[in-house]
């Protein structure tokens, strides 16, 4: 009876927006117009990537888990880069936490069976589980030449793959943020993509080549670098990631050429097929 | 009195019933099975759920010539003309397309586009598309559909199967892409190692330690492994087959992004020694000749995969013994129960 008479707390939902910046500007994919802190120049051809355990603090001190407890987020899939978060107690925030990555109790193998998180599977021989990110690119190496750019972190393990290391790591952002009950609460999420590659760690793609998951020093270099890689701010248009930069000479040279190199299309394709067998159609 | 006059109504209505609507459509459900390791996610259309008969129907479909629809010397080609069971559901050899042909195995959870460049969308529409190509089956759909309606075996089963003895030619479709789907194999090697059953030796140990590392040979990402036991990701990737691309039936054709230039659906590694000629083009015949190409004539272009982190040293770079070891993995894929199950076989 004294159960039924309780209020229940208000509750509200939260939209989490996650972008990408790069120099001060919204990420563009596949265009070498990047240059990093070493002075390599790149490109990134997509970022995927898990972030997990959400909570929010609220004024009082007392963390309150988000649910679901695990986000996938790939650029591929402009829907995986925003979240409803459903059910928080109405109030006012200081603190956002979660850990990039995935910690000891979630990074199970077999935790997903299903693309496009199973794709991120880490092998067993290497610590099992799933690869934190996967940052795809292109860099031009010593030589002038464009390389493959993989920036892959996970467990890190010894040579002997008998040790293992933790390369998780947990943020937190105090935030002045309140939800309230029937409002469109947001919270935009931006990745600073420089700063994998500069503080406290100078990151030289040459230095440490285009495979990392097996090199526990770049993992750790990488891991310490996080700290100041994420930041809550203003939403970043996420349209603008699969545009290119038409003005990078690199990029225009190659696209005519490869323009060039584009037969006319005679050839037989599902299209053609289609548009043949109408007359076939029962 | 009243429910007395409808009782014998009813009763009237039911026996003036013919005997062949006693038995109303009432198809039986096929439980396609959830292997361990495999995804939950299948393209199994809403409008298409597999039956026991449908399933049943598309294998005779699958393996029946009068699905090109005409006698005579050229009214030989059925699906099975191309997709061998021993094979993989592959060809075995050239089959003069410009592409090789595709294994036909786990296909129901491939959600990610089919063919080499992805350019069809469901099973459904492969039957379609091959039904009519010029260079596969080359038919006429109302003259398929004319012709097996004409025939005694297929209006009943199709009856069976959908409801009605019409015969439509979507009706063919769906039989033939349930029995595709059926096409299930996980009792390989290294599924039976995958679920605690059975070791691996020593070789090819070492050679899935290859298989999944970047200091090894490098395969995982694209070709699955513990984590992905369909042995794909069934997405597109530029492998550094070539450095030039002539190709007007790439991922790009498709796509119209250029970084899709020279790019192809990566096949499952399932069965892959009995699935040859290898890659898009057939261009290798031996396993032998996919592990030198990996290990050493990996060529780089704008649009090479990142994925192929080694190109720059031309390949992995493998060691004889190396190359040795990753064969003897490749070769625990092989799944005799699926390439022998007899209800795979011509019925």
């Amino acid at each position: 009876m004294l159960v039924a008479c309780t209020k229940p707390k208000s509750q509200g939902d939260l939209t989490l927006n996650v972008g990408y910046s790069i120099n001060g500007k919204p990420l563009i994919t596949d265009t070498l117009c990047y240059i990093n802190e070493a002075g390599n120049e790149f490109m990134i051809t997509e970022i995927q990537w898990f972030l997990s355990q959400i909570e929010l603090q609220d004024e009082q001190g007392v963390w309150i888990p988000m649910e679901p407890r695990i986000f996938y987020i790939d650029t591929n899939i402009p829907e995986s880069q925003t979240y409803r978060i459903s059910s928080i107690p109405t109030g006012k925030y200081k603190t956002l936490r979660f850990t990039f990555g995935l910690d000891e109790e979630d990074n199970r193998t077999g935790l997903f069976s299903d693309p496009p998180e199973s794709h991120m599977f880490w092998p067993e021989p290497l610590g099992g589980g799933y690869h934190y990110m996967k940052l795809n690119g292109k860099y031009l190496d010593e030589n002038e030449e464009l390389a493959p750019l993989n920036i892959h972190l996970g467990i890190g393990q010894n040579e002997s793959h008998t040790e293992f290391y933790q390369n998780y790591f947990s943020v937190e952002i105090p935030i002045d943020f309140a939800i309230l009950e029937n409002a469109e609460n947001q919270l935009n999420l931006t990745m600073i993509i420089d700063n994998w590659f500069r503080n406290p760690n100078l990151y030289d793609f040459n230095e440490y080549g285009s495979a990392i998951m097996q090199n526990q020093a770049a993992q750790q270099a990488l891991k310490e670098n996080g700290n100041d890689v994420f930041k809550i701010g203003q939403n970043i248009d996420n349209q603008n990631n699969i545009s290119m930069n038409k003005d990078k000479t690199l990029w225009e040279k190659f696209s005519e050429t490869m323009q060039k190199a584009v037969p006319k299309p005679h050839f037989w394709t599902w299209e053609n097929v289609k548009e043949r067998v109408k007359r076939y159609e029962v | 009195m009243h429910k007395i006059i409808l009782i014998i109504g009813v009763f009237l209505a039911l026996a003036s019933c013919k005997p062949e609507q006693e038995k109303p459509y009432v198809p039986t459900p096929y439980e396609l099975p959830k292997p361990a390791f495999f995804p939950n996610a299948t393209n199994i259309p809403a409008d298409n759920s597999m039956t026991e008969e449908g399933v049943e129907l598309g294998r005779k479909l699958f393996y029946d010539p009068r699905l090109s629809g005409r006698d005579g010397e050229d009214g030989i080609r059925s699906c099975a003309s191309c997709h061998h069971q021993a094979n993989n559901f592959d060809f075995g050899g050239s089959a003069g397309l410009h592409h090789s042909v595709m294994p036909l195995v786990n296909l129901a959870w491939n959600t990610t586009g089919l063919g080499w460049n992805g350019s069809v969308s469901t099973l459904e529409d492969m039957v379609l598309a091959a039904v009519t190509s010029p260079v596969e089956i080359h038919a006429d759909t109302n003259q398929v559909v004319r012709y097996l309606q004409n025939t005694d075996d297929y209006p009943k089963l199709f009856e069976k199967s959908f409801g009605s003895r019409d015969i439509t030619f979507v009706n063919i479709e769906r039989a033939i892409a349930q029995f595709v789907r059926s096409l299930v194999s996980v009792n390989s090697k290294f599924d039976r190692y995958l679920r605690g059953e059975e070791q691996l030796t020593q070789d090819e140990l070492e050679g899935y330690l290859l298989f999944v590392t970047e200091d090894g040979a490098d395969c995982f990402h694209c070709h699955g492994g513990g984590g992905n036991a369909l042995m794909t990701t069934h997405l597109y990737y530029n492998n550094g087959l070539d450095g030039h691309f002539t190709d007007p039936e790439d991922r790009h054709a498709v796509t119209g992004n250029l970084m899709d230039r020279g790019a192809y659906k990566a096949p499952t590694l399932r069965n892959i020694a009995v699935s040859a000629p290898y890659m898009h083009d057939g261009r290798f015949s031996t396993l032998d000749e996919i592990i030198d190409f990996y290990s050493d004539s990996v060529k780089n272009s704008a649009t090479i995969s990142p994925l192929m982190h080694h190109v720059m040293q031309g390949g992995v770079r493998l060691t004889a013994q190396e190359k040795s070891q990753l064969k003897a993995f490749l070769n625990t894929l092989t799944d005799e129960a699926f390439l022998n199950n007899p209800n795979y076989s011509k019925p």
